[in-house]
C-alpha cells in the first residue's frame, strides 16, 4: 500500500494523494459491504471537497454543507456525527497525532475562548475569531434541528456560553470536539486523560443524585460505542490505528497515584465491550494499587491487548529533563500509540518519521571497502559515520514540510493564542518532531554476529560473510539457523549488548542534538515504531539471520528464551534520557493459561517491572493455535483482537503479513515454555 | 570454585513460592525410570548430537557467575521469590557452592531446594544452615521395592528425621506412577510416613513426558507407564487430605 501511495504522490502530487486516501476512507467506512469498484466510485459521485485559498472560506463553507442528522432515537443521550462526504482540501500535511486538553475545554465556553483573542496579530485574531463563528453557527443548526431532544441541545448550546457543568455534558463536549478533529481533516485524536477529567462531574451527579453509578456506566458505554463506530474511516493504514487513546492513572508532584472509580469502569468496559478501539494506556507506577494492577492484567486476558503500561516512574523525569515544564511532564499523554505528549501544549509530530537503524548498516555494506573493517572498534566506528550521514539527510528531509493552517487547533492548543501566531508555524507551546526508531535490535544482533565469527573466531573474512549475507544465505540453511540462534541478543540482559545498544542511540541522540525543525522545536527519537514491517519489505538479508524481505524485530522484544525478566531487565537498562523518549514499547506474547495457572505470580512480576524500570509495555496474550485457526477460517473469528504496532486491532482487519508474524511470534513464544 | 549446572532458567512460577530462578545441577544418586531430566543424572558433562552438531549438557560456571546470574531478577524476588536448586538433585553440589549460598544469604535471597534427599549427611548439614524451604521427594519407602530406583530408604528417612528435628521448612513432592509409587502398599507407607511429620504442604503430581527428546539424545529410551486416572489422583489426595494436610495438584 504504501509503495502505491509513494508513486501516487510523486507522479500526481500532494493533492491527489489526499483525495486517494480520503477515496479510501468513504469507501471502506460506507460502503464496505459492496464490492470494491463500486465502492470507489459512489465515494467520488458523494464526495464534496471545499477548497479556498482562504481557510476560513472552505471551513465555513465545509460547516455550512455538513449534513445534520436528526436524533432519531429518543433514548440516544449525545449528538455525534461526521459527515464523510464532505471535507476541505488540506494537501499539506494536517498537524494531528495529539489530543486537546479537555480539561481547559469543559472549564471554558467559546466565548471565553473569544475573550483571550487579542490583537497581536490583527489577521490570526480576526480568523480565529470567524472559526469560532463558524462553529457556533454549526452548533445552532444542530440544535435547530434537534430542538426536541432537550437535554443533548442544552448540552451543546453551552459550548458557547457556559462550561459543563454535568457528567453528560462534559461527555457532549468531548464527543463534540472530537467530531469536529475528525470532520477537518485531523488523524489520531487522542481523547486524554478521561478519568482525571471527568471525575469531578462525576462525583456532583452522584452526591446529588442526578446519576447512579449504573447510569454513568451506561453514558460511557454509549460514549465509547459513538468513538468506535466510524473506526474504519477513522483508522490510518492500518484498520484499527485511530490513535483514539484514553489515557488513566498516573502520579502527581507529590509523587502520589491518581485514580478513581472512573479508572476502573472504563477499564471495565473495555473488558466487557471487546472493542479493538478507543485504546486504554494505564499510566503505571510503583505507587499504584495492586487492585488496579490486577483489574489491568484481567482485562489484558481478555486477549484484547490493552491496556498498554507507561511508567510514570521513568517517563516523567525524561520529560522534564529534555525541557518541558515540571506541570506538563506530570500531565503527559500519548499521541496515537506511546510517544508522550504533553496534552493541549504541543504541535508534536511524533510520528514524523521512521529512523530505521538498518538502513545506515545496509549503505555501509553497499558502499564501503570491508577490506578495511578489520576489527570491531573499525565496524562500529564506520557504522556510525553512515547513521550520521543518514540522520542528517532525515533532517533535511524534514526541512521540507509544510503544515496547513488551521484556526481551529490553534484557538485550543496552548500557546498559539498567547502567541498570536497559528500552530503550523510554530505557535504551540511545545514544537518538538519526534521519529520512531525500528530495527535496532536487528543491527545490534547483526553486529554481534560480526564480532563473533569474523573477530573473534575468525571462522570468515567479512567479505565472506558478506557474501553469503547478499545471497540471502542461500543453500547456507545451518548456518543460518546458527546467526539466528546465536547469542547473547538484544533484549537479554547482558552487560555487553546493553552498552553495545546504548552506545548507538547514545550517538543517534548527539546528531539530533542541538538542531533546530522548521517550527523550531527540536528532535526526539524512540525504540518503538509501526514499521518494522514496511520497511522491511525493500530491506536485504542482514547479519542477525533475517532473510531478504523478512519483517524486523518489533519494539523492544526478543526471541531469546530468558524469560520475560531478561527482557524486562534489558528494558531498564536503556538509557532514555535526552531526546529518546518518544515512545520505547516492550512488546510480548503470552499464552492465556500462563497467565490464568499464575495470575497473583503475574501481578507481582508486573509490579516488580515498573521498578526494574521499563519505560511502555503492551502484550498479545493469546494462543498461536488460535491464531492459526483464525488465518483459516476468519468467519469463525469476527471479534478476535490483538495487538498491532501500539494500538489494537480485529485480527481479520489485519493484512496478511502481519497475521502471519504473529503467528510466528506467538509459536516463538510456546516454544520456550 | 566452579558447578556443574546444565541449565538456569529464570522467571520460574512452580519452584516454590514467589517469582524464581531455578538452577540445574548436574549429578543424582537415584535412577528413576520416569526421571524428566535424564541429563542431570550424570554428575560430568556429557556430549550429544542434534541435527549433526555436537552438544553438551552441562557447562562449568564459577560461584561469582552463577550468583551474577541469580542476583539479575532480585527484584522479581520481592518477600518470598528467590532461588530453587534442582537437577538432578538440588543438593548434590552443595558442599561446593556453600560461598555462593553464604553471599545469597546475606543478601536476603530466599533458598528453595528440590531434593531426594539420598545424600551424605555432610550436605544435609549445610543445607541445613541456609535453606528456606525444602521441596523433598516421596516416593518409594519400601527398601525392597526401592531398589528399582536406586534409593536408600533408611538414609533417606534419617535425613528426614534431621530436617524436622531441625525444624525445617519442608513440603514432600510425590509423584504417582502406577508401577512404582503408586502401588496400594506404597500408598500406605507414604500415608503412614505422612501422618507422623504431618508437613504444612504435600504436592502431588502425574509424570509427564517432555523429556522424552532428551532421552533419545542420550541413547536411552523412556520407558512407557500406566496412565493414572483423575479419580485416583483425586482418592490419594483425598486420603492426604484426612490426615489434615494440605495437599495440591501441580500442574507443569
Ligand atoms: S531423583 Fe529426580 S533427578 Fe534423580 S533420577 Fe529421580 S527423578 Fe531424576
Amino acid at each position: 500500500m504504501n509503495h502505491i501511495k509513494r508513486i501516487i504522490k510523486k507522479i500526481l502530487g500532494k493533492k491527489i494523494l489526499f483525495y486517494y486516501n480520503q477515496i479510501k476512507r468513504v469507501s471502506i467506512n460506507v460502503y464496505s459491504h459492496e464490492n470494491k469498484v463500486i465502492s470507489i466510485f459512489k465515494s467520488i459521485k458523494n464526495i464534496r471537497v471545499y477548497n479556498s485559498k482562504n481557510k476560513i472560506v472552505s471551513l465555513s463553507k465545509l460547516f455550512e454543507n455538513i449534513k445534520i442528522n436528526k436524533i432519531t432515537n429518543k433514548n440516544d443521550n449525545f449528538y455525534y456525527d461526521i459527515d464523510f462526504f464532505k471535507m476541505m482540501n488540506t494537501p499539506n500535511s494536517v498537524i494531528g497525532n495529539l489530543c486537546l486538553d479537555y480539561s481547559k475545554i469543559l472549564n471554558n465556553s467559546l466565548e471565553d475562548v473569544k475573550k483571550h483573542l487579542n490583537n497581536k496579530n490583527i489577521e490570526f485574531y480576526n480568523t480565529e475569531f470567524e472559526t469560532i463563528n463558524i462553529i457556533e453557527k454549526y452548533i445552532d443548526k444542530i440544535v435547530k434541528l434537534n430542538s426536541k431532544n432537550i437535554t443533548v441541545c442544552t448540552n451543546l448550546s453551552n459550548i458557547k456560553n457556559n462550561k459543563a457543568s454535568s457528567f453528560q455534558e462534559a461527555l457532549q463536549r468531548i464527543l463534540f470536539f472530537n467530531m469536529l478533529l475528525w470532520q477537518t481533516n485531523h488523524r489520531l485524536n487522542g481523547l486524554g486523560r478521561l478519568d482525571k477529567i471527568l471525575i469531578e462531574y462525576y462525583n456532583n451527579d452522584i452526591e446529588s443524585g442526578v446519576l447512579t453509578e449504573e447510569m454513568v456506566k451506561n453514558l460511557l458505554k454509549e460514549f465509547l460505542l459513538l468513538l468506535h463506530k466510524d473506526y474504519k474511516f477513522k483508522s490510518n493504514s492500518l484498520l484499527g490505528d485511530t490513535g483514539q487513546i484514553i489515557e488513566l492513572g498516573g502520579i502527581d508532584k507529590t509523587g502520589k497515584y491518581l485514580c478513581n472509580d472512573l479508572t476502573y469502569m472504563f477499564i471495565e468496559l473495555m473488558e466487557e465491550l471487546k472493542l479493538p478501539d478507543p485504546k486504554v494506556l494505564v499510566r503505571v507506577s510503583k505507587n499504584m494499587p495492586r487492585k488496579l494492577m490486577e483489574k489491568s492484567l484481567e482485562c489484558i486476558q481478555t486477549g484484547i491487548g490493552c491496556p498498554l503500561f507507561a511508567n510514570d516512574d521513568v517517563i516523567i523525569d525524561k520529560l522534564i529533563n529534555f525541557g518541558y515544564d515540571k506541570e506538563d511532564a506530570y500531565n503527559y499523554g500519548t499521541s496515537a500509540c506511546w510517544e508522550p505528549y504533553i496534552i493541549g501544549k504541543s504541535s508534536a509530530q511524533n510520528n514524523i518519521k521512521s529512523l530505521n537503524f538498518m538502513f545506515p548498516l545496509n549503505e555501509l555494506l553497499e558502499k564501503e571497502n570491508l577490506n578495511k573493517i578489520t576489527n570491531f572498534e573499525i565496524l562500529l566506528k564506520t557504522y556510525n559515520n553512515y547513521l550520521e550521514r543518514y540522520v542528517n539527510n532525515l533532517i533535511s528531509d524534514l526541512k521540507k514540510i509544510t503544515f496547513e493552517q488551521d484556526p481551529f487547533l490553534s484557538l485550543f492548543i496552548d500557546d498559539c493564542i498567547k502567541n498570536g501566531k497559528d500552530i503550523s508555524l510554530g505557535g504551540a507551546k511545545y514544537n518538538d518532531f519526534g521519529l520512531t526508531g525500528v530495527a535496532l535490535s536487528n543491527v545490534v544482533n547483526s553486529l554481534v554476529n560480526i564480532k563473533d565469527f569474523v573477530f573473534d573466531k575468525n571462522k570468515m573474512t567479512l567479505i565472506e560473510f558478506n557474501e553469503i549475507r547478499k545471497n540471502d544465505f542461500e543453500k547456507n540453511e545451518a548456518f543460518l539457523k546458527k546467526l539466528k540462534n546465536n547469542g547473547p541478543k538484544y533484549g537479554e540482559d547482558d552487560d555487553f549488548i546493553i552498552n553495545l545498544s546504548n552506545n548507538i542511540i547514545n550517538f543517534a541522540s548527539s546528531i539530533f542534538e542541538n538542531k533546530k525543525n522548521i517550527l523550531g522545536g527540536k528532535y526526539k527519537f524512540g525504540l518503538s515504531s509501526p514499521n518494522y514491517i514496511t520497511d522491511s519489505k525493500t530491506s536485504p538479508a542482514s547479519f542477525d539471520g533475517r532473510k531478504n524481505g523478512e519483517p524486523f524485530n518489533v519494539h523492544i522484544s526478543t526471541d531469546v528464551s530468558n524469560g520475560y525478566t531478561g527482557l524486562i531487565n534489558f528494558a531498564g537498562k536503556l538509557d532514555y534520557n535526552a531526546n529518546r523518549f518518544n515512545g520505547n514499547v516492550v512488546d510480548f506474547f503470552v499464552t492465556p493459561n500462563f497467565i490464568n495457572d499464575n495470575f497473583d505470580k503475574f501481578v507481582d512480576f508486573l509490579m516488580a517491572s515498573i521498578k526494574v524500570g521499563f519505560f511502555e509495555m503492551q502484550m498479545n496474550v493469546v494462543s498461536s493455535a488460535k491464531l492459526i485457526e483464525a488465518r483459516k477460517n476468519p468467519e469463525k473469528f469476527p471479534n478476535l483482537v490483538v495487538r498491532v504496532w501500539g494500538f489494537s486491532a480485529y485480527f481479520n482487519d489485519l493484512p496478511d503479513d502481519y497475521k502471519d508474524y504473529l503467528i510466528e511470534r506467538a509459536l516463538k513464544n510456546e516454544s520456550h515454555s | 570454585m566452579k558447578a556443574i549446572v546444565s541449565n538456569i532458567q529464570r522467571f520460574c512460577l512452580h519452584d516454590g513460592p514467589g517469582i524464581r530462578t531455578t538452577v540445574f545441577f548436574k549429578g543424582c544418586n537415584l535412577r528413576c525410570p520416569w526421571c524428566s531430566n535424564p541429563e542431570n543424572i550424570d554428575f560430568n558433562i556429557q556430549e550429544y548430537e542434534e541435527d549433526g552438531e555436537l552438544l553438551h549438557y552441562g557447562y562449568e560456571i564459577s560461584l561469582e557467575e552463577l550468583e551474577k546470574e541469580i542476583l539479575k531478577d532480585k527484584l522479581y524476588y520481592e518477600e518470598n521469590g528467590g532461588v530453587t536448586f534442582s537437577g538432578g538433585d538440588g543438593l548434590i553440589q552443595f558442599k561446593k557452592i556453600e560461598p555462593l549460598l553464604k553471599n545469597l544469604k546475606k543478601d536476603n535471597i530466599n533458598i528453595c531446594v528440590e531434593t531426594s534427599l539420598v545424600v551424605s549427611e555432610e550436605l544435609v548439614d549445610i543445607a541445613i544452615k541456609y535453606v528456606d524451604t525444602f521441596l523433598v521427594d516421596l516416593k518409594i519407602l519400601n527398601q525392597n521395592d526401592a531398589n528399582k530406583i536406586n534409593t536408600d530408604v533408611s538414609l533417606y528417612k534419617q535425613n528426614v528425621k534431621k530436617l524436622f528435628d531441625n525444624h525445617c521448612n519442608v513440603i514432600f513432592r510425590i509423584p504417582l506412577v502406577p508401577e512404582y509409587t503408586y502401588t496400594d502398599s506404597n500408598i500406605e507407607e507414604i500415608l503412614k510416613f505422612l501422618q507422623e511429620y504431618k508437613p504444612k504442604l504435600v504436592q502431588v503430581f502425574k509424570l509427564h513426558r517432555l523429556g522424552e527428546k532428551k532421552y533419545k539424545t542420550l541413547n536411552k529410551k523412556m520407558p512407557e507407564f500406566k496412565n493414572i486416572t483423575d479419580e485416583e489422583i483425586n482418592s490419594f489426595m483425598n486420603k492426604i487430605k484426612e490426615l489434615k494436610i494440605n495437599v495440591e495438584y501441580c500442574k507443569i
